[in-house]
């Protein structure tokens, strides 16, 4: 029997991209990236069930909770959700383009997708400075501090996502994309469908219960 | 791809915006009972929730493990939550009153004190005293 460590020949045994011993595909069974994005936004589930199981919490025990409809815009918030589910809605058609080889399509949403993250995120700051000059601050009350930390960290995170996304027009500009490779654009997709889905639920239990 | 997927997101996308719409109007029009005004809400939040996750997050084509991942979160919502009611929500010990210590006898000065009279919190920047929920007045509504 021939030793296989002598008997072993780069040019044979070692082909490009192949382990020569060990020729099978190691860990999970998806793509790593898509594997670590989920990891992480499972991660930001318990980062925001902390804050938001903090309000329910506090406010499970308390009978005289004030009314949102009486301290916050729930009119314009409304808006603004509206604004954020359709830049998730252009996120997906901006995927859908490039899936189909359609580059032109693909960066055209993209860009329409952060316009709809900034209008989301300027609308967010003109309601923070309007309650703000008005006295609404988190040191006021216990609905104030929930509400800015529920609200503010999600703000962070919409800015987070932004950036993210003109990252990935930039490397959208310079071609990056293909039909055949767009997982990046996959994954910062996946993280602002989770920003949208975050702000679904905060709008309802913070904004309208 | 095919197209489905394309037109798929069309559909999907209708349905959330129709669905914000039905919830705002839910929310906010109607002079039903708080149970069922808040059990509506929920159902539309889920549901648009349930629309995001499976379609625009597109877990619905993906592998199970990535399924396998989201799905302890769920337990784990539950316990962070429901595990610290009885500790927080309810515990009439805690030294600076939340929950429903908020509503306890509040005298003039502010300072925060048990139905036996006991001190039980630091005084209060915004002295008010406790009413019926259905009698609250908000200074702060309006921009007042």
């Amino acid at each position: 029997m021939s030793n296989p460590i002598e008997a072993y020949d780069p040019a044979v045994d070692a082909p490009a991209h192949h382990h020569p011993i060990y020729d099978y595909e190691s860990g999970p069974p998806v793509d790593r990236g898509k594997f670590a994005i989920w990891l992480f936004l499972a991660t930001e589930v318990m980062f925001f069930t902390g804050l938001i199981g903090t309000y329910i919490v506090l406010r499970m025990g308390t009978e005289t909770w004030p009314n949102p409809d009486l301290r916050l815009e729930v009119d314009l918030t409304a808006l603004n959700t509206f604004i954020l589910i359709t830049s998730s809605w252009m996120m997906v058609r901006s995927l859908h383009a490039i899936q189909h080889g359609d580059r032109e399509g693909m960066k055209k949403w993209l860009l329409w997708t952060i316009l709809g993250g900034c209008v989301f995120l300027g609308v967010q700051i003109y309601e923070y400075i309007h309650m703000w000059a008005d006295g609404r601050r988190p040191n006021v009350d216990i609905f104030w501090s929930t509400f800015y930390a529920m609200t503010g960290f999600h703000g962070f995170h919409v800015f987070v996502g932004i950036v993210w996304l003109i990252c990935a027009y930039i490397a959208a500009l310079r071609g990056a994309y293909t039909k055949e490779n767009y997982l990046r654009l996959e994954l910062a997709g996946l993280y602002w469908h989770f920003v949208d889905l975050v702000w679904v639920l905060l709008f309802t239990i913070v904004y309208l219960m | 791809m095919s197209d489905d997927h394309t037109f798929s997101a069309n559909k999907i996308f209708g349905f959330l915006i129709l669905y914000t719409a039905l919830e705002v109007a839910w929310g906010t029009a109607f002079d039903f009972p708080r149970w069922a005004i808040w059990s509506g809400l929920l159902i539309f939040a889920f549901l648009k929730g349930y629309l995001i996750f499976t379609w625009f997050m597109h877990m619905k084509f993906e592998q199970p493990i990535l399924k396998f991942m989201v799905v302890p979160t769920i337990p784990l919502i539950a316990i962070l939550i429901f595990a610290n009611m009885p500790d927080t929500s309810f515990n009439d010990d805690m030294l600076y009153p939340i929950g429903h210590q908020l509503e306890v006898n509040l005298d003039d000065d502010g300072i925060h004190r048990s139905k036996t009279g006991e001190v039980t919190g630091m005084p209060d920047v915004t002295a008010q005293k406790a009413v019926p929920a259905s009698e609250a007045h908000d200074p702060l509504a309006g921009g007042h």
